[in-house]
């Protein structure tokens, strides 16, 4: 069925645009454009990166705390939870699920759920152009543990904190071969002026997103 | 979606004296107007970042069979499939198809504009498919039965109490009996009726900012998480989108989206960038069985070949709209389809076809603040006037109007006879005018002088003044 329609759409496109005329040298132009580093213009990084980085990630409402190393994960989780005499019941990404969480804590390890209090994940690399974190999914690293969550919490390494985007792609491609399913670039909490032109979080996503940077 | 015939005029009179519009639309203008201009004063670099994303857009348009086929090529080697629609129909019957196979019962949709262009949701319900769109905005409208009128906000139309009101009588049937007049609220049931239907989604439909060759990627950006949600829950995402939403590399698409943010709000970043690749990989615990692109191309390569090939550079902030008097005054619904403001004025006509749309390219001052703020920096006032000029030719041009011009072009090519008549006419409105200084009425302008009058003209014509300023001439 597609084939022909497809090759027709093609032939159309190719000739409104003159691909017939292409040189071999013409593509071998195309090609390397695809590998070349982006030349473009873009907005100045401060020397601080990691100082900007953080100044634009609270300006996108993102708090952010430092932690010296991933043991103090656990305790900085703790204190994030409401103080009520029920057990804790949050989520963790695989990635995480080595650092000891407390028996008596319901803690679920995986995918997110309809419900989902809070959950704490792991990323590859924080922008100091946006003060942006980069989330890659992988078996360790559920995409949905993003945004179900009422609270997303969100343990970065200050080493991977990079300038910009284009310097982020590295980080992502680094974790595991191939390019992942998706990657979440994240800016802050979830929210919507929808409704009268009234900022209002969140809308479906995370209410808080807390960052732990950790300096180990 | 269906494109309301004809008479923009008709429409844009209506809205004029709609009051509740017009209060939601002067509301939310100095909004967005000031912020995208904060913005931009705070980068020095903007108007080079403006001159990169135009080039990127234009070397991608130039070569576009090239980067569309590697493209392709790059989502087929992720696990996902690609589909090419010629038309609007083509392109629904392909997500008709793939939803039957998948044995489907409902849709959760991000926004897509494209879809609205082709009708997809109605093609879905006709074949008994629940859809349900995600972001809080389309989800209004479309629970109100109304379309979108601005491509960012689609709600600018609405007031809070509109939105109340409509809730109350639709989502007592989901447990929310009282009528909430706080927006926090009302997004509250929102939030909470569409958690449910992410997770029985059979179907997850987004749109793209941007498709990425070098990967095989599709770019949404969000700041609800919504079409986030749709494409990672659903058992099968499918992608719709125009042929010119592919850019080269994700490098190109950081450019972009610089602009994009900036442009539509006036914000260095929207809270949500998603780039999605293909079906989820072997041991993800989330992600979508099957991932399919429909690439659109519904009348793109008809602007390709020609002269309005910078419209595809278009990258749907809304800047045009934001920034346009006419849509300022009218709001999006008058223009009558997806499109609104002056993007819309030319890609109605060019999708749609001149006879749809034939007074679209008219509803414009030719102000140029359109062309001053557009991120890519398409020349819409000269497509505009490009279009008035197709339709001209075309003669989709109302026997008055072209009567009315053919008869000013042969009196302004015969100069003697055009001074004799000038000459009368300053004469006879200064005869008319002569007690007052202006003129209360005056044939065939009834509609103008009906809010104002016209001032008498002064002294005499314009020829003799200049020959008597300048005699040697």
């Amino acid at each position: 069925m597609s084939e022909s329609r497809r090759d027709d759409m093609l032939a159309r496109i190719r000739e409104a645009v003159g691909g017939n005329r292409r040189s071999e040298e013409d593509l071998a132009q195309l090609e390397k454009r695809l590998t070349q580093p982006s030349a473009a213009p873009r907005p100045r990084v401060s020397d601080d990166r990691l100082g900007q980085f953080i100044a634009k990630a609270e300006a996108n409402l993102i708090t952010v705390e430092r932690i010296a190393s991933l043991q103090m994960l656990v305790p900085a989780v703790r204190a994030l939870l409401s103080q009520t005499s029920a057990p804790p019941d949050i989520s963790v990404a695989p990635a995480l699920e080595h650092l000891g969480w407390p028996a008596d804590w319901h803690v679920n390890i995986g995918a997110g759920r309809r419900k989902e209090p809070m959950s704490v994940t792991m990323a590859v690399a924080g922008i100091a152009e946006t003060g942006s974190i980069v989330m890659r999914s992988d078996p360790t690293s559920p995409t949905t543990l993003n945004f179900l969550p009422d609270v997303h919490v969100i343990v970065l390494r200050a080493s991977d904190v990079v300038d910009y985007p284009e310097d982020a792609w590295a980080r992502v491609r680094a974790g595991a071969p191939g390019w992942p399913r998706t990657v979440n670039i994240i800016s802050g909490p979830s929210r919507t002026a929808d409704v009268g032109g009234i900022i209002v979080r969140p809308a479906h996503g995370p209410k808080s997103v807390h960052l732990l940077l950790c300096h180990d | 979606m269906q494109i309301k015939d004809g008479n923009f005029s008709t429409r844009a009179s209506e809205a004029l004296a709609d009051a509740s519009l017009q209060k939601s639309v002067s509301n939310l203008k100095r909004g967005f107007v000031a912020a995208r201009a904060r913005a931009v004063a705070a980068l020095p670099e903007y108007e080079a970042m403006r001159e990169a994303g135009a080039a990127i857009k234009d070397h991608t348009l130039d070569n576009l069979d090239f980067y569309l086929e590697r493209y392709e090529r790059e989502v087929v080697r992720q696990g996902g499939h690609v589909h090419w629609a010629a038309d609007a129909d083509e392109a629904c019957r392909i997500v008709r198809q793939i939803c039957t196979r998948a044995g489907a019962k409902s849709v959760v949709k991000g926004k897509s504009m494209v879809s609205e262009e082709i009708g997809l949701n109605e093609a879905l319900e006709a074949d008994g498919l629940e859809v349900v769109e995600s972001d809080a905005g389309e989800y209004i409208v479309q629970l109100a039965k109304e379309a979108p009128s601005h491509i960012v906000m689609p709600t600018v139309h609405k007031t809070t109490d509109d939105i109340a009101d409509l809730f109350y009588k639709h989502h007592r049937a989901h447990g929310f009996d009282e009528r909430e007049t706080d927006p926090a609220e009302l997004i509250g049931q929102v939030r909470s009726i569409l958690r449910d239907k992410y997770f029985a989604a059979d179907i997850g439909i987004t749109g793209a900012n941007f498709l990425v060759a070098e990967t095989g990627s599709n770019i949404i950006v969000t700041n609800e998480g919504n079409g986030d949600l749709t494409s990672t829950l659903a058992r099968v995402h499918i992608v719709t989108a125009g042929i010119e939403k592919v850019v080269p590399t994700l490098n190109d698409a950081a450019v972009l989206l610089r602009l994009l943010a900036r442009s539509a709000l006036g914000m260095e970043i929207t809270s949500y960038t998603t780039l999605s690749t293909g079906p989820r990989r072997p041991g993800d615990a989330d992600g979508p069985d099957e991932y399919h692109v429909v690439l659109i191309d519904n009348g793109r390569t008809k602007m390709l070949a020609g002269t309005f090939r910078p419209m595809l550079r278009c990258i749907r902030c809304g800047a045009c709209m934001n920034h346009c008097p006419v849509y300022m005054s009218v709001g999006g619904h008058a223009y009558g389809w997806v499109y609104p403001g002056p993007m819309g004025a030319v890609l109605t006509p060019m999708i749609a076809g001149h006879e749809k749309a034939s007074e679209l390219p008219h509803a414009c001052t030719l102000n140029g603040r359109c062309q001053q703020v557009c991120p890519v920096k398409i020349p819409l006032p000269d497509l505009l006037r490009r279009l008035r000029h197709d339709q001209w030719e075309a003669g989709f041009i109302k026997s008055k109007v072209r009567w009315g011009i053919g008869l000013w072009a042969w009196l302004a090519t015969h100069p003697a006879l055009y001074r004799v008549s000038t000459r009368i006419g300053v004469a006879v409105l200064r005869l008319f005018g002569k007690s007052s200084g202006r003129l209360t009425r005056l044939p065939f302008a009834g509609g103008w002088t009906a809010g104002r009058d016209m001032p008498a003209p002064q002294g005499t014509t314009f020829h003799a003044a200049w020959a008597k300023r300048n005699p040697q001439r």
